[in-house]
């Protein structure tokens, strides 16, 4: 049996083989690489439960903590590590550029979607991929979002973005001391991380398949 | 263990930046929300050649595509076996206790702030991924102007937007 996979049409399948062959040539790590890292990425966000709602509409209510003591640790512990990985030669940077207008009104709508949503790019997927119909719906608004995005790009939406005021980097404004910044910004915002007090909103229709004896809001 | 302890998850996803930032992974950052309009793209049929967007984000939106089919894939495998949570649910606890019981307006709210979500993102050219991990990490002053407007605006509607004194 032979299997033709079709790359030159413009119709849907062909468009997603397209997907995988620009994966595949583009070099930032063979396809397998690259579905297993978002594998990774949403077995942890599902296994740590922060994609739930009451975590981050949580933390918008200031009623759970979990998501930005996850989040800090995480930069925290990745800023030290990185710059050391580029000074080894392991790793480069991408950095986006300062863009104030883009970034202050992106991150105002950003912010309040997701309060409301409850949900990010991020951890919306897993969401969907756990049964929540509300956030597919939400996905869907995305899409539309998303096009509206590309149609209007070059008469509007890039327009608002404004000029990029260039790319900096925090150690760039102490020139001699790198290293150093880079050691206590990443101990900082790591125990950041710890001091911001535990709190947690528990969703009984969540733990309710779980043994008695695992639930995590029985143990104190 | 039914669930992981977040500094755990934060040990984890750390290493899993790390990797994905290394020479020897990706060598790039994790990125979570240029494949929305990449999808959009493919499900509206756009000429990718017509919309200069399109061919910026060509080979970004793809990479992100295939990560996307993954964590769909490790989400789903994980809340099947592991944390026990799939099920078939359309309003989230927190919101029947904060908000409102109506599925209307769940489903309502919800596609409204995911449409603004999108277009919010990629004006700032990045999300919770992009920015708040992968660019806080690299020390970014672009991302840390980010994180602190997402942080404020976050916090401001938590409170504006759900009764949060009822209990």
């Amino acid at each position: 049996m032979q299997i033709i996979v079709k790359t030159a049409g413009d119709d849907f399948a062909s468009r997603m083989a397209q997907m995988f062959e620009n994966v595949i040539h583009q070099g930032h790590g063979s396809l397998v690489l690259v579905f297993l890292i978002g594998v990774i990425f949403g077995g942890i966000i599902q296994y740590t439960r922060v994609d739930k709602f009451e975590k981050i509409a949580g933390f918008a209510m200031l009623k759970d903590t979990i998501v930005p003591k996850m989040l800090f640790l995480t930069v925290g512990l990745t800023s030290i590590g990185f710059y050391f990985l580029v000074e080894a030669g392991g790793a480069h940077y991408h950095i986006k550029p300062i863009i104030w207008q883009g970034l202050i009104v992106g991150g105002i709508f950003f912010g309040t979607s997701m309060a409301i949503f409850g949900k990010c790019p991020g951890t919306g997927p897993v969401s969907i991929a756990e049964g929540r119909i509300d956030v597919l719906v939400g996905a869907i608004g995305g899409l539309l979002g998303g096009l509206v995005f590309t149609l209007y790009y070059d008469d509007f939406f890039k327009v608002l973005m404004g000029k990029s005021a260039g790319k900096l980097i925090l150690p760039s404004f102490f020139p001699g001391h790198e290293h150093m910044v880079v050691l206590i910004f990443g101990v900082v915002v790591s125990i950041i991380a710890f001091i911001i007090p535990k709190k947690e909103m528990f969703d009984e229709a969540d733990l309710c398949k779980l043994p008695e004896d695992q639930r995590p809001d029985r143990q104190s | 263990m039914n669930r992981l302890p977040w500094w755990m998850g934060g040990i984890l996803m750390s290493g899993l930046l790390l990797m994905t930032f290394s020479v020897f992974g990706a060598d790039r950052p994790i990125g979570a929300s240029t494949y929305v309009p990449f999808f959009a793209g493919l499900v509206f049929d756009l000429d990718p050649e017509k919309y200069s967007y399109l061919k910026e984000i060509k080979h970004a939106g793809a990479w992100e595509g295939v990560m996307l089919l993954g964590s769909l894939f490790g989400g789903f495998i994980v809340s099947v076996f592991l944390t026990k949570t799939f099920r078939l649910s359309l309003v989230p606890t927190g919101w029947k206790k904060y908000k409102n019981n109506s599925v209307l307006s769940r489903l309502f709210w919800s596609f409204v702030a995911g449409f603004f979500m999108i277009i919010g993102a990629r004006l700032a050219g990045g999300c919770t991924s992009g920015h708040f991990m992968s660019g806080m990490s690299q020390m970014a002053i672009s991302s840390m102007i980010f994180g602190t407007v997402v942080m404020i605006s976050l916090v401001v509607t938590g409170r504006l937007f759900y009764n949060t004194k009822e209990d």
